[in-house]
């Protein structure tokens, strides 16, 4: 029963979602890796060596993309419904907590997903030669990662801070995911982006980029940075649910 | 069906209910109070929403906070608005149907029977974003009984629905009420409440001030003093005789000697005398108003009832 919920509130969010304005951000958020890679072909950079494309691609798609996706579509998941004051509504049903958090979760997952594989794909296309099936499966793999990490995460920060956000995503995603990932020390090891990186030169065996900056990309297995990414999104996402299940948001005005 | 016992709810240093003892029976009944008196919170602890700061809720003999096999007994119609402006009624009360754990197929043939009990079986394939407010109130409610709940709570269901409107949906809570099934009703308009049940409760300042049935409430009504507000420029002529009055509570004198506040033990002497003293001074009199309509001083009078003040 719960899995039919979660697909039904899936499929409602879907629904629900589907208007011209969002339709407009997702469009632009495909479009603007598309066109970075589009200016520097017709500006004739060299294809050779493929690393330079690749950790381009890979900042663009699985980071910048994902993590301004998310912002938009995990963040807001209970401060959309404070705010339009439709969570009474749902509160006071037996599943209305729980399975549709975890709809919301997985339609905001859709949606990033959707944009990042679309926009990979025709930029591995554009790339010709940097490019490649080996390099489009690894980016493909790492938005998926990305999708489900920064999701659970921005789901946290959600039912958190309910109230200012997108302000408080905004801040965290700077200071954690892009200032104290670059960090060499062992706080970056706690960052979901220090572990997709970690990835990244693992499965495309790219050691001269990793020797070259070991603080970014790591040095350890990937079944550790896998492992690592898992356990992360398994405590963020036990962690909203169980902020969820407790928390009393106002469900209306006090009358 | 309801139990309080000595329940409180506190946000912050602000106080929702204050100590509020009750045992509901089944049945129907109108919960009434000024804006702000603390129906929505009491709402909120009887569905689970809010948890009380002390004391403890039943509902139906189970405390409702998290209790998933209570709430699919609940209904509720809040008095907020909905705001999923590209989704149909149908799409929207089919959906929260089959949160209650529905089938696809139970919850569009629910949804669709309570969107007919409420009228709206022609509009309910538009989007919701097209729905004048009494629509969107018709469409409130069929989510609230689409699931057929044992008890429904409405907060101000009458807001934005015209006179055909209300009627239609006073006949509806009627019907819902004889089939034996329970009913709380929140308003701050006492007549609305009236017309569906003769159950009531009084909530003024997050405490219960009265329970009872309405001619029970009239004869505490017409027992408790009265406030009559005199307006003129010569009513200040009028204290002298009143105060003399054995059933005059107190005359209070303000805006530069031109309004007259007069509590009343018997308004019937007051109406009775007033002619003759205006007619003998040749006082003028812009304004009487009387108080008997106005629910707020029905709340004051029970309020210094509860505080012990007569």
């Amino acid at each position: 029963m719960i899995v039919r919920v979660i697909w039904e509130v899936v499929k409602f969010e879907l629904a629900r979602s589907l208007t011209f304005g969002r339709g407009m951000i997702w469009v632009l958020l495909v479009l603007f890796p598309i066109a970075l890679v589009g200016i520097l072909r017709g500006l004739d950079v060299p294809l050779e060596p493929v690393e330079p494309w690749g950790i381009m691609l890979y900042f663009l798609v699985p980071e910048v993309m994902c993590l301004l996706a998310l912002l938009l579509w995990a963040t807001p998941v209970i401060s959309t419904e404070i705010e339009g004051q439709t969570w009474g509504y749902l509160a006071l049903r037996p599943t209305g907590r729980l399975e549709v958090i975890l709809g919301k979760y997985f339609t905001a997952v859709i949606w990033s997903l959707a944009a990042t594989i679309c926009s990979t794909t025709i930029c591995i296309f554009l790339m010709g030669s940097a490019g490649g099936f080996r390099l489009w499966m690894v980016m493909v793999v790492l938005c998926i990662l990305s999708s489900f990490a920064h999701a659970s995460l921005y789901l946290l920060i959600g039912v958190v801070f309910h109230k200012r956000t997108i302000v408080t995503a905004v801040f965290y995603t700077g200071a954690v995911e892009y200032g104290l990932s670059f960090v060499p020390a062992v706080a970056n090891k706690m960052t979901i982006n220090y572990r997709l990186r970690g990835l990244l030169s693992n499965w495309m065996d790219w050691e001269e980029a990793r020797s070259a900056a070991e603080n970014v990309f790591g040095s350890e297995p990937s079944w550790m940075h896998l492992g690592v990414l898992v356990l992360m999104t398994s405590v963020l996402l036990v962690c909203t649910l169980a902020r969820v299940r407790w928390s009393e948001f106002p469900t209306q005005q006090v009358g | 069906m309801i139990q309080l016992h000595h329940v409180t709810k506190l946000y912050g240093e602000v106080i929702g209910v204050n100590d509020l003892c009750l045992d509901m029976q089944p049945g129907a009944y109108g919960l009434v109070g000024p804006n702000g008196s603390g129906k929505t919170t009491l709402i909120n602890l009887l569905t689970g929403q809010l948890r009380p700061t002390l004391g403890a809720v039943k509902v139906f003999g189970e405390p409702p906070s998290n209790n998933r096999k209570l709430l699919r007994r609940l209904g509720l119609c809040p008095a907020t608005d909905v705001l999923y402006p590209n989704v149909s009624a149908r799409q929207w009360v089919s959906y929260l149907v089959s949160l209650h754990g529905f089938s696809k197929q139970e919850s569009e043939e629910l949804a669709v029977q309570s969107l007919d009990h409420v009228g709206m079986l022609s509009r309910m394939d538009r989007p919701m974003g097209e729905y004048s407010l009494g629509m969107r109130q018709r469409a409130k409610i069929a989510q609230a009984i689409a699931h057929q709940p044992d008890l429904i709570i409405l907060d101000e269901p009458y807001n934005g629905l015209d006179p055909v409107g209300r009627q239609q949906m006073s006949d509806l809570l009627k019907r819902w009420v004889g089939e034996g099934k329970s009913l709380l009703f929140a308003s701050h308009v006492l007549h609305e409440i009236e017309s569906i049940t003769s159950s009531f409760l009084l909530i003024y300042g997050g405490r219960l001030l009265a329970s009872g049935t309405s001619e029970e409430l009239e004869s505490f009504i017409s027992e408790a003093p009265q406030q009559v507000t005199l307006v003129g420029e010569d009513v200040a002529e009028l204290v002298a005789d009143l105060t003399r009055q054995s059933w005059v509570e107190s005359v209070q004198l303000g805006d530069n000697r031109t309004k007259l506040k007069v509590a009343l033990r018997d308004p019937a002497a007051f109406y009775q005398a007033l002619p003759a003293w205006i007619n003998g001074k040749s006082i003028r009199v812009d304004q009487l108003q009387g108080s008997q309509s106005n629910l707020t001083a029905i709340f004051d009078a029970l309020l210094r009832n509860h505080r012990g003040e007569v």
